[in-house]
């Protein structure tokens, strides 16, 4: 069945959907103020350099440029997550080629162009590091060579080039391992991968007096506006931002980027200044990419399958910069781990800066790297004890009351339920042609539990507008919401109306990341709606004259339960007064661990309420080629209660796909400096339709206490991480060896082959 | 660009182009490739979307003539293209996208001059010709002999693609073209093999061969058709073929693919595209297009 044939219409149709796909929607790079001057940056020439001078007069002197501005012309502010580690512009040192080091503001894009070739930079190059492993040998040179100086969380361990350290540390694995039958060995590489969201990073900035409005195509608006206030030095009182329509981000739209240049860049050209990003830009100058990752893994395995031990050593690919990624270390750690119930644990990860592109979070940062390569490592764990795969799992996988990697005792984790559903969903041991194979993996991934607040105001009329900080990443979180505040205040979908993307209007809210929105947003949404729906049940029982707890809010009356005649309508009483209501809800704690052992502790040993899921796939492979073709995944998810089902199969389907694309074919290749060599989507290949599998879904989750709102789970970004992992079981199964490079292209698959046949 | 002007009369753009204008038909070269950086867009740009006489496809005893502004998407629905110059439909099948093939004209493919071009190596195994217009007179030249390097032709900048002609195709000729291909649209040719052969009697009695990204431009090989020429039509023939272009093959290591890989290949994809063109001689089916129909065929 294809994904259109999957997709019966159901009753609730997205508020945005109609102006998206008729073309109406208005995205950033839409708008257009009038005296708006065009915006260009001159990037880095060099990967890694020191800057010995930059000269912008002929650019500055260029007819229709109205203002070049540099590191000299904005506050001497660093900035970054848990590491403070750059400046808006390059100041004395460029660390990888998307370095911003001037911009321009010009009448038209041409002029812009122009002038920022006619600016001079003379460099001192440095060495390069790209390697991100050979960055950690003792006389490797230096990333930042005032590492010690920055300002950073101490709980990193980070020692010159490993920004950050973590460890996952239960019982003794080297005892555990000297007493197992069997001991397994993997080593597997990735490479780096972009977010490429079909929208490019477009911004508009204008001041008004000493406010700037900054319209920008961000995933999280409150992170944007923390960062122009700190980096321009001014209260957040003054900084408003406005997201039009988002066209995807997929995580390279989360953090700050480059809101604060464009409106210093506007304050100097005195006038409105707008920056559309190329696809090429979208590539390489973006600070905000999956990482590279180096995964070496051994387990201790009996005969039985019990897993006894697992040792192993991840390092990971930071890049130039810190952003927000700090915490990738032991996210890593976690997944190295995985979703089983192993005795003896000792796992070692680095993250390691460079001077490639900085990695930040893509849509489950560090997961589908580490589930893939953990994935077929427990494919030949199984193999070494003659066991099958899917057997091995459903013996060691968590459940209910298991206890995991940190002394976390888990409960609502239908892990198993996941892996038996999509086993019979893609027909797991049917009898195939020699050239096909089907694949499993498993895994896992934690709810975060972050502060939200939200307005809902009913109008005279008797609708609702809800006002809320949550950001519409494409995923349709947002757009859902409407349908809980209707349910609670017994009104329709479409008489609730949503004012968001827009700090100005709402409380603080983590924005679109995490896999958090239904998570916290409507949590704070609902408990808006529920102050709203007590006033109202306050007024209804003074003007009928009835015991509250005797009245229920439908049909947009509120009537007495059981005699609706004895009635009063909502626009009736919102007529007649004001009703609106605030909430941000309880945040659900986080589960009890005992991480004593570990260091590098940054909260994630703690996993909230997991997502756990399997996929399955069925692929072909031409085996004179090595070209791979995913003919069907079934994936089958616990998110607790779903929600939004039409919204949930969406986030599969498009993660699916997106994994497809990690499996094969996306992939960014540098050179010696860390340069892309392909940063454009001829030879950065994304899946297309054409190359789309059929999706079969499973929900096997139910109600979670202690979880998201009505008992759900987050659901975002799971999809995206175990799809690599089946691919690559189904294709060792095909050519009898692993693919231990991602993505699995066409050569190294065939390398694989060849060196086989020797 | 300083100029743009779409007259209604070959003559009109002639003069243009003598003037110094670059031509433009779908622009799914020129418009992409200045959006990229690789070439600013000419400063006069002469368009031929009023040249209604260049959308027209005729079939006639002598052969099929294709108009310059012929879209791949034309070519993909013709049933006289199908039958008898199915590697020319199995090319123009699988250029780009959708839209790119609604818009992309075969003129416009061949004058890019692309080593990675589809439509050239079907277009040289048909022996066709272009048929080159300018103020100066017209002229036909082999296509064979137009590609002199990569992205470009021997023409003169005044001259302009006006048609393509193929000659007609002997009883018992099967054709198909087939690529490598990572992913199933919006895909380049890393390697890509054209045959056409004509079969009788279960004896090959002609054939052309074709390689496609393997050298600067796309070219025959002769080896591979000498291979072909007198063998029973079967499988030990493709694969001597199919040899002799990977060993003809001069491939580059590059960001898609290594040298070794390329070349590697080079033997599968031909000897694809030749058992392909062997199965349509024979009165057998591989489905339009053939890249897809061949994906796992051993």
């Amino acid at each position: 069945m294809s994904i259109l044939e999957h997709s019966a219409p159901t009753e609730f149709i997205r508020p945005d959907g109609k102006e998206k796909v008729t073309g109406s929607g208005r995205y950033t790079a839409d708008l257009t103020l009038t005296g708006q001057a065009i915006a260009k940056f001159r990037y880095a020439d060099h990967s890694h350099a020191r800057i010995l001078r930059v000269d912008t007069s002929k650019a500055r002197a260029l007819p229709g440029v109205f203002a070049v501005i540099t590191h000299d012309d904005v506050p001497e502010v660093k900035y970054g997550g848990m590491v403070q580690d750059r400046y808006l512009f390059a100041k004395d040192v460029v660390r990888f080629e998307g370095e911003v080091i001037a911009a321009v503001a010009a009448m038209t894009e041409e002029i812009a162009k122009l002038a920022v070739s006619l600016i001079e930079v003379d460099y001192e190059p440095l060495p390069a590091i790209s390697d991100f492993v050979a960055a950690m040998d003792p006389d490797a040179a230096l990333v930042h060579e005032d590492w010690e100086t920055d300002t950073r969380s101490d709980s990193l361990g980070s020692n010159r080039n490993t920004l950050g350290y973590s460890t996952i540390v239960k019982g003794d694995a080297d005892a555990a391992m000297a007493a197992a039958d069997h001991i397994v060995t993997g080593r597997y590489t990735t490479d780096g991968v972009n977010g490429v969201p079909i929208e490019p990073h477009a911004i508009l900035a204008q001041w008004q007096g000493d406010k700037v409005t900054i319209w920008t195509s961000s995933q999280t608006p409150y992170a944007a506006r923390a960062g122009v206030a700190t980096t321009l030095e001014v209260p957040q009182s003054r900084v408003r931002i406005v997201v039009p329509l988002l066209g995807g981000g997929f995580g390279a739209k989360c953090d700050f980027h480059f809101e604060a240049h464009i409106a210093a860049l506007s304050r100097a050209a005195n006038r409105p200044v707008k920056l559309v990003f190329s696809r090429h830009e979208e590539f390489f100058a973006i600070d905000h990419r999956r990482e590279g990752m180096l995964i070496e893994l051994e387990t201790g395995v009996m005969a039985d399958g019990t897993l006894v031990g697992r040792r192993a050593r991840l390092v990971l690919d930071k890049g130039a910069y810190c952003g927000e990624g700090g915490f990738f270390a032991q996210m890593a750690a976690m997944h190295a781990c995985g979703p089983y119930v192993i005795e003896n644990i000792s796992v070692h990860s680095f993250l390691n800066y460079s001077n490639n592109q900085p990695s930040s979070s893509i849509r489950a940062p560090t997961a589908p790297q580490v589930c893939w390569a953990l994935e077929q490592h427990m494919d030949a764990v199984a193999a070494a004890i003659g066991m099958d795969a899917v057997e091995l799992r459903l013996k060691t996988l968590i459940e209910n009351g298991a206890e995991g990697p940190t002394k976390q005792i888990f409960d609502n984790v239908a892990i198993k339920e996941s892996l038996i559903k999509a086993v019979e969903m893609i027909g797991y041991g049917q009898k195939l042609p020699a050239d096909e194979a089907i694949g499993v993996s498993c895994g896992w991934w934690p709810c975060f539990a972050v502060e939200s607040g939200a307005y809902v105001n009913l109008n005279h009329d008797g609708t609702a507008t809800i006002i809320t900080g949550a950001q519409e990443n494409g995923t349709g979180s947002v757009m859902a919401m409407p349908k809980f505040v209707a349910e609670e205040l017994g009104l329709r979908p479409e008489d609730v109306s949503i004012l968001y993307q827009d700090t100005d209007a709402a409380p603080w809210d983590m924005g679109s990341s995490g896999s958090q929105t239904t998570f916290n947003s409507v949590r704070a949404v609902l408990a808006a709606a529920a102050e709203v729906r007590e006033q109202l049940l306050d007024a209804a029982a003074n003007q009928l004259e009835a015991a509250r707890e005797d009245l229920e809010l439908v049909d947009g009356s509120v009537s007495v339960k059981g005699t609706p005649t004895i009635s009063v309508s909502i626009a009736d009483l919102a007529a007649g007064g004001t009703f609106h209501g605030k909430g941000s809800g309880p945040l659900p704690a986080s589960p009890e661990v005992d991480a004593s052992g570990c260091v590098g502790r940054l909260g994630i040993e703690s996993f909230l309420a997991p997502q756990v899921f399997t996929h399955a796939a069925r692929v072909k492979v031409d085996r004179e080629t090595g070209v791979v073709r995913v003919l069907q995944v079934a994936a089958a998810h616990d998110s607790g209660a779903v929600l939004n089902p039409m919204g949930a199969d969406g986030q599969v389907y498009g993660g699916v796909v997106m994994g497809i694309g990690q499996a094969l074919s996306e992939g960014t290749v540098l050179d010696e400096d860390g340069r892309q060599r392909n940063p454009h989507l001829l030879d950065y290949k994304l899946v297309t339709c054409a190359d789309a599998p059929a999706i079969d879904i499973a929900w096997v989750g139910s109600f979670t206490p202690d979880a998201g709102p009505r008992g759900s789970k987050g659901i975002g970004e799971p999809p995206s991480v175990p799809t690599a992992g089946a691919v690559a079981n189904a294709i060792a199964k095909v050519i009898g060896a692993p693919v231990c490079q991602l993505p699995m292209t066409p050569e190294r698959v065939w390398t694989t082959m060849q060196e086989g046949a020797k | 660009m300083s100029s743009f002007t779409a007259p209604t009369s070959l003559d009109e753009v002639l003069v243009a182009l003598a003037a110094g204008a670059r031509p433009v038909a779908g622009g799914t070269d020129l418009v992409v490739g200045a959006r990229q950086g690789k070439k600013p867009l000419p400063e006069a740009i002469v368009s031929l979307h009023h040249l209604d006489q260049l959308r027209m496809m005729a079939h006639v005893s002598e052969g099929t003539r294709l108009g310059a502004l012929v879209t791949h998407e034309q070519i993909i629905a013709d049933p006289t293209l199908q039958s008898s110059y199915t590697a020319l439909v199995d090319a123009s099948s699988i250029v780009g996208s959708q839209a790119t093939r609604a818009h992309g004209t075969i003129g416009g493919n061949v004058m890019n001059a692309s080593p990675a071009m589809e439509t050239g190596g079907p277009l040289i195994c048909f022996d066709a010709s272009v048929v080159l217009s300018s103020t100066q007179g017209t002229r036909r030249v082999p296509v064979a002999d137009l590609f002199v390097s990569p992205g470009k032709t021997l023409t003169r900048p005044d001259e302009l693609l006006v048609s393509i002609d193929l000659p007609p195709v002997a009883a018992g000729t099967g054709s198909s073209y087939v690529r490598l291909e990572y992913r199933q649209q919006m895909e380049i040719a890393i390697v890509g093999a054209a045959a056409v052969v004509t079969v009788v009697d279960g004896v090959i009695t002609a054939a052309r061969v074709t390689m496609t990204a393997l050298s600067a431009t796309i070219r025959r090989v002769p080896a591979a058709e000498a291979a072909l020429v007198g063998a029973s039509a079967g499988r030990a023939a493709a694969e001597a073929a199919a040899n002799a272009v990977a060993e003809a093959s001069l491939p580059i290591s590059d960001v898609r693919a290594s040298a070794a890989y390329r070349r590697a290949m080079a033997a599968v994809i031909a000897r694809r595209a030749i058992q392909a063109a062997l199965t349509r001689a024979t009165g057998g089916t591989v489905p339009i297009p053939a890249s897809a129909a061949l994906h796992g065929a051993s």
